[in-house]
């Protein structure tokens, strides 16, 4: 079968099995559980879209709260320049089942769903999503004095911080940290006061000791040197 | 459930665990509006490898004390658990208002 896909004759084929993978807008239609256009597949959709683009999603249990409170929460959150979303439970549920898939929206057999999501226990009852689009932990250590002080109305218990999920005592590590460039700008650093003095001539040394090594070699071996001698 | 006479509510859970659905559901029963009148709600987390138990505390307006598991009760049948002194302290009170 391979050796004639090759061959110009059965080029036709040849392209028909490359692109079964691919989706065109006018030939195929997306398969979804629910329908296309439907709220459900909707809400899917946008927490796929919140969960691939944000690095930091943060997940809080919101006491019923009143019209003003969580006007007041969605505002300073804002001003962090984050954003709340509260979720609903069953669909970001079957969201985490198939977010490993292609399309979390479309049918899929019980087998290949992860049902084992270190998320999935944060959705029992009244959750709300925090996301931010950057990594910043000095934000994120504002975000918790803020929730700390609302007195139990909001408190956040998991987070999912550049594909790792962490528990609440790791959060509370995690704010401490200085900001992802600072710790960039640190290696950086790090790297060029070391290549000062050891790293290059270390990275270097294999390279250099084989070279003597031949060097004294073909000294050895060269015939003018021979009858120099 | 019957909230009206709650004053103080103390919930100790670990979000990740099985008891935090019953916790959560039962922190968030309670309505806003008491929440400002003077009913106080008191949240604790725990962590995965913590000795504590998890624990739901609720003091009413005779300054009972009731306590349970959250670990092994559904959400309703919490609500049925501190109903049984609520109901005692609502009869009480229709008898004396007449």
């Amino acid at each position: 079968m391979f050796k004639y896909s090759i061959g110009l004759s059965s080029w036709p084929r040849f392209n028909v099995a490359a692109l079964r993978n691919v989706r065109f807008l006018a030939s195929e239609a997306r398969v979804t559980v629910k329908p296309l256009h439907s709220r459900k597949t909707f809400l899917i959709d946008s927490y796929k879209d919140m969960m691939d683009k944000n690095p930091v999603v943060l997940f809080a249990h919101h006491n019923n709260l009143l019209k003003q409170e969580n006007a007041f929460f969605r505002s300073q959150i804002q001003q962090l320049g984050g954003k709340m979303t509260v979720v609903r439970n069953q669909l970001f549920q079957v969201y985490l089942r198939n977010s490993h898939l292609e399309d979390p929206c479309a049918p899929s057999e019980k087998l290949e769903q992860n049902r084992q999501h270190p998320l999935m226990p944060l959705f029992k009852g009244p959750t709300a999503a925090i996301t931010f689009s950057e990594t910043e932990p000095d934000k994120i250590a504002k975000l918790l004095k803020l929730l700390d002080k609302s007195s139990d109305k909001m408190f956040v218990v998991g987070a999912k911080i550049e594909g790792q999920v962490l528990d609440v005592p790791s959060i509370h590590d995690f704010k401490t940290l200085p900001s992802k460039n600072a710790l960039q700008g640190q290696l950086l650093g790090l790297l060029t006061v070391l290549s000062g003095a050891g790293l290059v001539r270390t990275l270097e040394a294999g390279s250099h000791s084989l070279y003597l090594t031949l060097q004294s070699h073909h000294d050895n071996i060269d015939p003018e040197n021979k009858k120099s001698e | 459930m019957i909230t009206k006479y709650f004053t103080k509510v103390v919930v100790r859970f670990n979000p990740l665990g099985k008891e935090a659905k019953s916790a959560r559901l039962l922190l968030c029963a309670i309505p806003p509006a008491q929440r400002t009148s003077g009913t106080s709600i008191q949240n604790e987390l725990l962590v995965n490898g913590s000795s504590k138990s998890p624990i739901v505390k609720i003091t009413f307006k005779d300054k009972t004390e009731m306590e349970a598991d959250p670990s092994s009760m559904t959400f309703k049948e919490l609500g049925n658990y501190f109903d049984r002194h609520s109901r005692k302290l609502s009869l009480k009170e229709s008898i004396e208002s007449q």
